[in-house]
């Protein structure tokens, strides 16, 4: 039987902070997902450089005056906001505890490329931005909690967006 | 949440800088990259490699042919701080 909470020799060699999975689920048993099986791929309808994208985010990343996530709750903040892709940086502000920020402070593309999106959608690269991204918060005790709620709710708002494609970035 | 988007018809992509939650989670399509959290599109004012990073991820949604795809960007987290350093010494000057 292969023990899951090992990782992979891959992981173990390049990634920075090694042995995370097992170290967070360790210590906040069934906080981690883990999945035995995969979905069936999307299939891209048209080139990127016609396709609807969205970016989303684990970062906490939110438009400023919206109400703060609540990254001190004890099982977490399974809502989410959105943030419109035209957006000036400054404009936004982090609420998130559980990620190094000294680099998003100074720059929020490290952690949300809003500008850079804006850029590949000036050049034609992708076709259009979403009128917005959506963000959440990664600190989450529940995965299938989250599963049931957030990732449905985010999900049925994409579609009805008609968003062709999603970036999705776990902070 | 990148399994909702995918049944929708919405494929989706994702960089990680923690190849074992990817392992685990199992998302439709990934790129690794050895950064630190937090930094998953490298460091500031480090405008071409957020880019690269992008293109990366962009690219990987035209060619994946298999659900759990997990691609291994050839980047360095020292390289990439070097490189941010120096941006920023010249933007200075």
């Amino acid at each position: 039987m292969t023990d899951m909470s090992k990782p992979s020799a891959a992981s173990s060699e390049k990634q920075l902070r090694p042995g995370l999975w097992a170290t967070v689920n360790e210590r906040y048993p069934g906080s981690m997902i883990h999945k035995d099986d995969v979905v069936p791929l999307a299939q891209l309808k048209k080139p990127i450089s016609e396709c609807r994208v969205a970016f989303l985010s684990t970062s906490g990343v939110q438009p400023k005056g919206t109400l703060p996530f609540d990254t001190v709750h004890p099982v977490g903040d399974y809502s989410f906001r959105r943030v419109p892709s035209d957006a000036d940086v400054d404009d936004l502000e982090i609420h998130q505890l559980k990620y190094p920020t000294f680099g998003a402070d100074r720059d929020l593309n490290v952690i949300f490329p809003i500008e850079r999106l804006r850029e590949l959608r000036d050049e034609g690269v992708i076709g259009e931005l979403n009128a917005n991204h959506y963000t959440f918060i990664g600190y989450n005790m529940d995965p299938v909690e989250l599963e049931l709620t957030l990732a449905e709710q985010v999900a049925e708002a994409l579609a009805h967006d008609e968003v062709d494609v999603a970036l999705a970035a776990p902070a | 949440m990148q399994r909702a988007a995918e049944r929708r018809g919405i494929a989706t992509v994702s960089p990680s800088v923690a190849r074992d939650v990817t392992e685990h989670a199992k998302p439709p399509r990934a790129v690794f990259l050895p950064f630190m959290m937090g930094h998953l599109f490298g460091v500031p004012f480090h405008t071409e490699l957020q880019r690269h990073i992008l293109m990366e991820m962009i690219s990987l949604l035209e060619t994946a042919e298999e659900s759990g795809t997990i691609r291994d960007l050839d980047l360095s987290w020292a390289k990439a701080r070097k490189e941010g350093k120096e941006i920023e010494r010249r933007a200075s000057q």
